[in-house]
């Protein structure tokens, strides 16, 4: 019985990184059209839970890599509720664009019971905006990372 | 009884830590270089002439439809951008005269400032300087209007012609 228990959470992504793909400005005096989405499978979570009565939270911040611009802003959110073995287990929050920052933020929880789970093809979409001629032209790299806590 | 409360604790013991995981997310942003003039077409412009001897040419009244447009975008510390204009042919006693006002309309970022009244001639010359990563919205009625004027500088070198086209040709450039 310990030996099921005693399981940490664990999250995993995969998916595709997103290499943004913004269409060139064919006008003078146009900017960028400014916010692009990416697929709304973009990234996939797998959250593996212990066993625990209450709520598990999963963050969501960025990290430049090596060089972001603030003006550059990033938004994600879950577009499906992932696949679960467990019943009495729900989740909740998250499906709206939320802005992701520097500080982890929760993006959305998972309420467990007393038993050893996991939650699969958790769908993450992304959203780039602010994107403009003002930006100095650059290619900007950013890590997306996700953790997970009680 | 005791042995409940042993299970709850290692548990809660192996919920505090924190685990992660990460996607990559790249962006380019290209250096962009556009110029326009609008609306199109060409604008005419007369000299009167007098009615009574002794009397000066009547200049045209000078034309304020045209409109520049741009959008350029500069790595960081890069050059700034101006624009120039220069004409294919002078007219021998004439001044054609440009004149970029303050950029208006639905642009932004770091749009350029105007040169003031420019005498153009074969040689490109500056009309607007300072651009940096900016935009002036497109069409009429956004980004720098123009005034183009004509004047008589020497009397003695006009002659009498009809239709002579010239031909202003822009230029946006470090």
């Amino acid at each position: 019985m310990l030996g099921t228990s005693l399981k940490a959470q664990t999250v995993s992504v995969s998916g595709t990184n997103w290499t943004v793909s913004i269409p060139a400005i064919t006008e003078a005096g146009s900017d960028y059209a400014g916010t692009y989405a990416s697929a709304t499978n973009q990234s996939i979570l797998n959250v593996g839970l212990p066993a625990l009565l209450g709520s598990v939270k999963v963050y969501v911040h960025y990290e430049p890599n090596p060089i972001w611009n603030s003006s550059l802003v990033l938004s994600a959110k879950r577009t499906n509720n992932g696949t679960t073995l467990c019943v009495g287990c729900s989740i909740s929050g998250g499906t709206a664009y939320q802005t992701v920052t520097q500080t982890a933020l929760e993006l959305f929880r998972i309420s467990t019971i007393l038993s050893v789970t996991s939650y699969t093809g958790i769908n993450i979409q992304y959203q780039l905006s602010g994107v403009s001629v003002t930006i100095p032209a650059a290619t900007y790299n950013s890590k997306i990372v996700f953790t997970v806590s009680n | 009884m005791i042995v409940k409360e042993h299970i709850i604790g290692l548990i809660l013991c192996m919920i505090t830590g924190t685990l992660y995981s990460q996607t990559l997310i790249a962006v380019t942003l290209p250096v962009v270089t556009l110029l326009d003039v609008e609306p199109t077409g060409t604008i005419t412009l007369n000299f009167t002439a007098p009615t009574e001897a002794g009397q000066a040419l009547t200049a045209p009244a000078a034309n304020t439809t045209k409109w520049i447009n741009y959008t350029s975008a500069i790595a960081s510390g890069g050059l700034t951008r101006r624009i120039t204009a220069s004409i294919n042919q002078v007219i021998p006693g004439v001044n054609i005269g440009i004149q970029a006002a303050a950029a208006s309309g639905a642009g932004g970022g770091t749009l350029g400032t105007s040169s003031g009244l420019v005498i153009l001639s074969t040689t490109a010359a500056t009309i607007i300087t300072g651009i940096g990563g900016a935009f002036t919205g497109t069409g009429a009625n956004n980004g720098h209007r123009l005034t183009i004027s004509l004047s008589v500088n020497t009397y003695a070198n006009l002659s009498a012609r009809t239709n002579t086209p010239v031909v202003i040709t822009y230029t946006i450039t470090e």
